[in-house]
């Protein structure tokens, strides 16, 4: 115990950096699964086409080989066409933003599929009173569609989220000093990796806490007016 | 904006065309409903009077034809891949709110309660302040008999509830023209009386109405006017007592036969 407290510095610090990054790349997620799922919903047959090639690739690449690629590759892209055009020398991903962008973009591929089906869930006939009613589409989505898609995403989106809290800890394989990183490095200093490993364990486990009640919370604001099955 | 000049028809559609692919469903048909008009639209199924409803407030775009929305016409226009479309959305918009509807599902929104499903659209189009519009759903709950389920969610209502909850709904909007689509057949029997005496009142008190129904006593009883809709195209229309004692087309007095034994 004694050994945490010494290194709390640096676990709270890498502690800090996973909250960041978790919800900076939700942040990113749910817009690219709104717009995802708007893509998909849509009678825009390019921009189903993207949306489609978008969800695939996402969802059938490991988030590790994405990490590695956006994070390398991109460095290696980003300074061959800055040699090429002469109008940068020498351009750095930072491991942040590499990490916020990468899991936000993988993410926003499973939010899509959660927003498209919350979406589908809404029955027709209540956007089309909407409709009726003079509601522009900006107040249809805001007042009647928002509102009843979050309670059916909810159960997804829960599900998606707590899957990338826990993906976040793929970026310190790209040195980002998160939870994992910082325990790692301490755990091996002292050679007490059992004792580090353990305490980031219990972060993790907090942090999921956290959402879970948030969740619930926001589930029970949601919720009203919904009939489900298990109300009985 | 809603004074309209007293000699135009509160609602008017002229020649409206609806194809769906190859089918043509609406086939040229016209109609205008002046100030106090009930009229019943009765046909078949598949004669295409629910479609015809959903062209006038361009729930359905037509193929071709106009809809005057007290004397102001729904702008119009063809795409560039030929396709018939409204010129400008925002005055839609702006006529839609001029038409009050009611589905045959009724469509009430799900996260809302009852009193907030009636002041959605008057807060939200129409910019009312809020107790203002709730103090005018209040009275039309009070009309319509359900004021006492005022914070009920739609789902713990029954469907006769829902329905009449959706018509003071559509009545929120003080529309020129209420648009009813089949509203009474989705309700199990002993439910479909307190929608229809609502709508009796609603007639007895003036509003104009188109009622898309299967209905026969009400159209018969209630309506000024009876268009019949057969694939497509107005049949017979005139006034209910003369049309249903003595039809003059048989395809009306065939479907009298059918629906009235």
């Amino acid at each position: 115990m004694d050994l945490i407290l010494e290194y709390q510095d640096q676990l709270l610090s890498g502690t800090w950096v996973t909250i960041k990054l978790a919800l900076l790349s939700l942040l990113f997620a749910v817009f690219f699964g709104l717009i995802g799922a708007w893509a998909k919903l849509s009678k825009n047959i390019v921009a189903q086409k993207i949306a489609a090639a978008y969800t695939a690739i996402v969802r059938g690449v490991p988030d590790l080989v994405l990490i590695l690629l956006v994070f390398f590759g991109g460095q290696e892209l980003a300074n061959s066409i800055g040699t090429l055009t002469g109008l940068w020398e020498y351009a750095e991903i930072s491991q942040f933003a590499a990490g916020v962008g990468t899991i936000g973009v993988v993410f926003g591929g499973y939010m899509t599929e959660t927003f498209r089906g919350a979406i589908l869930a809404i029955p027709k006939g209540q956007i089309e009173a909407g409709v009726a009613c003079g509601m522009s589409r900006i107040t249809i989505f805001r007042r009647v569609i928002w509102p009843q898609m979050v309670v059916y995403a909810l159960p997804g989106f829960s599900n998606n989220w707590l899957v990338q809290i826990k993906s976040t800890a793929l970026v310190s394989v790209i040195g980002l000093q998160d939870v994992v990183y910082n325990g790692f490095v301490a755990g091996r200093s002292t050679r007490q990796l059992f004792t580090f490993m353990f305490a980031v364990l219990m972060i993790y486990l907090v942090l999921t806490a956290i959402s879970d009640s948030g969740l619930r919370w926001l589930d029970k604001k949601y919720s009203k007016g919904i009939v489900r099955s298990d109300d009985g | 904006m809603s004074e309209a000049a007293g000699d135009h028809a509160a609602l008017e559609v002229v020649d409206l065309h609806k194809s769906f692919g190859e089918v043509e469903v609406i086939r040229g048909v016209s109609m205008s409903a002046h100030k106090g008009d009930v009229i019943s639209i009765l046909g078949a199924s598949g004669s295409g009077k629910s479609t015809f409803l959903r062209c006038i407030n361009l729930l359905e775009i037509p193929t071709s034809g106009d809809v005057f929305v007290a004397g102001e016409k729904i702008r119009m226009m063809t795409n560039s891949r030929g396709r018939y479309q409204p010129e400008d959305i925002h005055q839609v918009e702006r006529l839609r709110a001029r038409l009050g509807m009611v589905f045959q599902s009724f469509n009430l929104w799900s996260h809302m309660t009852v009193i907030e499903n009636v002041i959605e659209a008057p807060v939200h189009v129409l910019k009312i302040p809020k107790a203002e519009a709730v103090e005018q759903a209040e009275a039309l709950l009070q009309k319509v008999g359900i004021l006492e389920r005022k914070d009920y969610y739609p789902a713990q209502l029954s469907g006769g509830q829902q329905q009449r909850v959706a018509i003071a709904r559509g009545l929120a909007m003080n529309p020129e023209v209420m648009l009813f689509d089949e509203p009474t057949s989705a309700l199990d029997p002993e439910l479909v009386g307190e929608v229809l005496k609502v709508m009796r009142d609603l007639a007895d008190e003036g509003r104009t109405m188109l009622v898309v129904t299967h209905e026969m006593g009400f159209a018969r009883d209630v309506s000024s006017e009876v268009v019949f809709l057969h694939e497509g195209k107005v049949e017979e229309q005139g006034e209910p007592r003369q049309m249903f004692t003595d039809p003059n087309s048989d395809r009306f007095r065939q479907f009298l036969s059918r629906t009235m034994q």
